[in-house]
């Protein structure tokens, strides 16, 4: 039952939120807008006394550029790759976590460190751990290092394999740029999960006990269920995030977006973005209003499917 | 409800854009001109200045506001370190918005280009030729403009930059400037009785020479591909941009014939560049580990020598020397030699603050003390060449070796190849064709081995690059 | 008889088995959940170890062309470096301030709105949240420009007047966490909800005395996770706090830790960062205990 006095409460609780996002997020939207629609608009020709026509010329011309298809191409790649791995796997994580007693603070505490972690650390590890340092596009290979991970598989007598640098192959710098995204993207959902976990009655635990219900039958049947706001939470947010990837490419390849010899082969729909920002904000904007119509359909059928699915 | 949701959106957008009107309506950029006779009239100014100095040439930068407050008490400045060049530069470009920007920066050419959209950078040429007479607080006066002495001391291609623009107007002044040289390890070179290349010629003979004596090395390291492209176009005065009409001209047979060349050094192991080996050059010209690959020669930033020079041994010797020497040319009697390094900048502002800019600006690349302190902290050379006759940088110059000293020594080669410096033309898009030419080197240089027709290759490689650079700007 | 005795006893030691099969599994399931946990371990601690070793290591060292695996000498100066240059102290002060005023106010912003999400009927509301949901899907780089614009009309700029307001205000509501939130409300069965309303608890007493407790490990998890945005924010700060006065650490660590030449001299800032990142670490420390206790403050049980 919809009592009338919680329509004016409802919107007084939302007012302070509302307010903000008129200010600083809906009204730079209508200006994206704006911008999306003057053709080769430049916010600095703009103050030099350029005027600008009313058009679609912007997104003619994101769209005829032979290299938003393959920023296209990667940010999707990317997404339908590292979204459900780093959702599964932190789910296992937070559920074996949560049914150890000895050791699980320290384990808590040390999947927490990344947040206290330089991001720039991050990604110099991870590109030290797959940079192979030589001259390996030359006819007489010369290897200075073949980096830890190639050591690594080196014991399991695995030839190095050329995974970021001049010469590498396509599917190597995606595997290595999946590897990277999960790491980065497990922290956060471990701790959501973790949380939410937390919080389930553990009654329905207790009731699968004596029935001796088993391990992953509990998982499948009681767990997944009660942590399905929160699953569903980590999963839509990751595709907005991950459709949004960019700064992980720049982590392992610099702002070239690409190994020596080939940049820009790994760039994505934000990185474009970039590109144009800084004296085409018309074209940026234009692309930023595509890649919204791509991920608003995405979250639609998302939110469709959780709603179906989600058990509260 | 969703009338008053409505109604309330509404509200608030109008609200909104009668703000942003009102910042519209400002209308900052009134180009700035400069009334005849106007000067300096000892007025209060506050001044920002936006640069990317490290600690130690900040302090030496507030030694000389300090010296420059005597003169000038009521400039007041303001300096601060933005961060990173691009950093100063999306600072600015996003300032200029709200005509909220600094009244002098660093700056790059490119910069100016993007700046000047907005037409927001003071061209100097009328300031320069002024006679106008500035009193000074210690009772002496100086013209506002330079005198001819001042502009003979430039050293002429670091001035000749500030005019590289579409209009060919004077928009900015060189601070300090570096350059690209070639190290070389000297200890190796004079072992083995061989010979410094001066020519390309000379470097492919002395590469394979090299390969001989030691077939586990790389015997050339290259910095930069941009910079060798760019470098080599200048060098045998084939096309790369311009300024004016059609811009990106760099797609000619001359251009991939040196392409060509230097991919097939590439596979032939006498050269590799940071990107391609994956870590620093100047680290494989100073490992000495036994079994590991190293190289013998460097072409590198001038004013990155110490990091070319080897780790002590124990017994606190270098384990070789290093020499350090003019990159190899096309043709002797065309020396070119690429320049880098930050200019000054003065942006719109009142007359007064113009003005008290350019003294400052002035003081700065004129004054003989400040030129040398900068330069022996930095590592990047003076503007002017009467620093050279500065008792301490004379000094500095003359204990220049490859070992302790071996940022004096950068700077004396430096010096001596002051004729063979070129800049390049500005304009918006011109820092994109820098970074295509780049890519396209060692987009070549990387598939030469594997490509089943390499003439078809890098004649695609040089055709995308050009649709790159148009589509970019 | 006979028969059905010994099918008992027959019973009685498959269930035997049976239960040394259990301990069995249970000992081999043990060793491998700790297995696999440790080794997610290991991997998440191994750039937090090369922050650390890289944060005392010397330049030269830091340069080398096979990175070492632990540091040949320990060069402590770069903490000092860190610590003196650049103004830790004052940076850090501001840091801590932002980051507590702006986590409050979040907080409060964000437990109004799930509260009205999960909890409220009224009109529009779904229309409502997937219009908050779309704006999360624009890349905020784009807003920079307009919010630059816009603080510079309210006057936001001058700091010496307005203080950190132009540091905090801009970024209060985030969709992420009224999301995060209004999962966890949901969760909440209604029924105590609905109790609450015939008992006559106001709404706000209820989100205090009930939502909240039982709501705790997203909100304390938000809370970290606003914190850490002031420790790593970077961009806007440096576009409109001029004077040093009103610094974050990022800026001062970006600023500072150049070498002559402009390349950055890693590992003075990951000195800086190892100074910034552990009373982080600490606060962290006393929070883990909130979020585990979920469970024990639950009203729902019995």
């Amino acid at each position: 039952m919809v009592e009338n006095k919680h329509q004016w409460k409802a919107w007084i609780y939302l007012s302070p939120a509302i307010v903000l996002l008129l200010v600083f997020t809906v009204w730079p939207i209508i200006n994206t807008l704006i911008m999306a629609f003057s053709e080769n608009y430049s916010s600095l020709a703009g103050l030099g006394g350029q005027t600008f026509k009313f058009g679609l010329g912007n997104f003619q011309h994101v769209i005829g550029y032979k290299g938003f298809i393959t920023c296209l191409k990667n940010t999707m790649l990317l997404c339908v790759l590292t979204v459900p791995l780093s959702t599964i796997l932190a789910l296992l994580i937070s559920v074996c976590l949560n049914a150890i007693k000895p050791f699980q603070k320290l384990l808590q505490t040390i999947y927490f460190l990344p947040y206290v972690t330089n991001s720039i650390a991050i990604g110099m590890v991870f590109a030290a751990m797959f940079n192979i340092v030589g001259n390996i596009s030359s006819q007489e290979q010369i290897i200075t290092t073949a980096g830890i991970i190639n050591n690594f598989l080196g014991l399991f007598g695995v030839e190095p394999i050329n995974w970021i640098n001049a010469g590498s192959s396509y599917w190597a710098n995606i595997t290595v740029m999946v590897v990277y995204i999960v790491w980065n993207a497990l922290p956060f959902k471990i701790l959501i999960l973790l949380g939410g976990l937390q919080s389930v009655n553990k009654q329905y635990y207790d009731a699968a006990k004596i029935d001796s219900t088993p391990k992953w039958r509990v998982l499948t049947k009681i767990t997944v269920p009660l942590l399905s706001p929160m699953i569903a939470y980590v999963v839509i947010t990751g595709f907005i995030g991950g459709f949004k990837e960019y700064s992980s490419i720049v982590g392992i390849f610099d702002v070239g977006m690409g190994p020596a010899g080939d940049h820009g082969r790994l760039n994505t729909m934000v990185g474009y973005i970039y590109d144009s920002i800084k004296n085409q904000q018309g074209r940026a904007s234009a692309a930023a209003l595509i890649l919204f119509g791509i991920i608003f359909v995405v979250t639609m059928i998302n939110l469709y499917v959780s709603k179906k699915k989600t058990h509260y | 409800m969703k009338k008053t949701l409505v109604a309330l959106l509404l509200v608030a957008t109008l609200l909104l854009s009668c703000f942003s009107m009102a910042g519209c309506g400002k209308k900052a950029q009134e180009n700035f001109e400069l009334n005849t006779g106007a000067t300096y009239d000892g007025s209060e100014v506050e001044l920002t200045f936006y640069h990317t100095m490290g600690a130690n040439l900040r302090e030496v930068l507030e030694k000389y506001i300090t010296k420059f407050n005597e003169l000038y008490p009521n400039i007041k400045i303001t300096h601060s370190q933005v961060g990173s060049y691009d950093d100063v530069r999306d600072k600015i470009a996003t300032e200029l918005t709200v005509n909220n920007q600094p009244n002098i920066a660093y700056c790059y050419p490119d910069h100016v280009a993007l700046y000047n959209l907005a037409g927001a950078v003071i061209t100097l040429d009328e300031i320069i030729s002024s006679k106008a007479e500035v009193k000074r607080a210690d009772g002496t006066t100086e013209i506002l403009g330079f005198t001819d002495e001042q502009i003979d001391d430039f050293i002429d291609a670091y001035y000749q930059e500030g005019k590289e623009f579409e209009g060919g107007k004077m928009h900015t002044l060189p601070l300090s400037k570096s350059t690209e040289v070639l190290y070389y390890n000297k200890t190796f070179f004079d072992q083995h009785g061989l010979k410094v290349p001066t020519t390309w010629d000379e470097m492919e003979e002395v590469c394979e020479k090299i390969l001989k004596i030691d077939p586990k090395c790389i015997p050339l390291g290259y910095d930069s591909e941009a910079n060798w492209f760019i470098t080599m176009t200048e060098q045998l005065k084939t096309p790369y941009t311009s300024a004016t009409g059609d811009r990106f001209l760099f797609n000619t047979k001359e251009n991939q014939a040196f392409v060509k060349r230097f991919a097939e050094w590439h596979k032939k192991g006498y050269v590799t560049t940071e990107e391609i080996y994956g870590s620093y050059t100047s680290g494989l010209f100073t490992n000495l580990k036994a079994g590991e690959a190293r190289s013998y020669m460097c072409i590198g930033s001038s004013a990155g020598a110490s990091y070319q020079r080897p780790t002590k041994n124990a017994n606190g010797k270098y384990p070789f020397d290093v020499g350090i020497t003019t990159i190899p040319q096309a043709d002797a009697s065309n020396k070119k030699v690429i320049s880098q390094g930050p200019s000054l900048c003065i942006f719109n502002g009142t007359e007064q603050e113009v003005l008290a800019s350019w003294l400052f600006v002035k003081y700065l690349t004129t004054n003989v003390e400040f030129q040398a302190e900068f330069s022996m902290t930095s590592g990047y050379v003076p503007v002017i060449e009467s620093v050279a006759d500065h008792p301490v940088y004379s000094q500095f110059i003359k204990n220049a070796n490859g070992g302790d000293n071996i940022t004096a020594l950068s700077a004396k080669t430096c010096l001596e190849q002051k004729d063979a410096y070129f800049v390049s033309p500005a304009f918006n898009g011109s820092s994109e064709a820098r970074d295509q030419v780049g890519q396209l080197l060692q987009y070549c240089m990387v598939q030469y081995k594997t490509a089943k027709d390499v003439d078809a290759m890098i004649d695609k490689a040089f055709k995308d690059a050009v649709a790159e650079c148009e589509y970019m700007s | 008889m006979s028969k059905n005795s010994s099918l008992q006893v027959m019973q009685e030691r498959d269930m035997h088995k049976v239960v040394v099969g259990q301990k069995i599994m249970r000992v081999v399931s043990q060793f491998f959940l700790y297995l696999f946990l440790f080794a997610i371990a290991f991997i998440i601690l191994f750039p937090f170890y090369w922050m650390v070793i890289s944060s005392v290591k010397t330049l030269d060292e830091y340069l080398l062309t096979i990175p070492t695996l632990f540091p040949r000498e320990f060069d402590f100066a770069n903490y000092a470096e860190a610590f003196n240059t650049a103004n830790l102290g004052r940076l850090f002060g501001n840091t801590v301030f932002v980051g507590v005023v702006s986590t409050i106010l979040s907080l409060v912003i964000t437990v109004l709105s799930a509260f009205a999400f999960a909890r409220l009927e009224f009109k529009g509301k779904n229309a409502m949240f997937a219009a908050l949901l779309a704006t999360m899907m624009i890349p905020g780089e784009l807003f920079t420009i307009t919010n630059y614009k816009t603080v510079n009309d309210f006057g936001w700029l001058d700091l010496e007047t307005y203080g950190f307001t132009v540091l905090i205000v801009p970024f209060l509501v985030s969709v992420f966490y009224i999301y995060l939130l209004k999962q966890n409300f949901m969760q909440i069965p209604n029924e105590l909800y609905l109790a609450a309303k015939v008992d006559g608890t106001s709404d706000l007493k209820y989100l205090w005395k009930v939502m909240i407790p039982l709501a705790l490990p997203t909100l304390i998890s938000i809370t970290i996770l606003k914190m850490m945005g002031s420790w790593n924010t970077y961009m806007w700060p440096n576009l409109v706090a001029d004077s040093q006065n009103y610094w974050l650490v990022t800026n001062g660590l970006r600023k500072f830790s150049v070498t002559v030449d402009n390349r950055p001299d890693t590992p003075v800032q990951m000195a800086a960062v190892a100074i910034v990142s552990a009373p982080l670490f600490m606060v962290f420390l006393f929070l883990r205990k909130y979020i585990m206790k979920g469970v024990s403050r639950s009203g729902i049980k019995g």
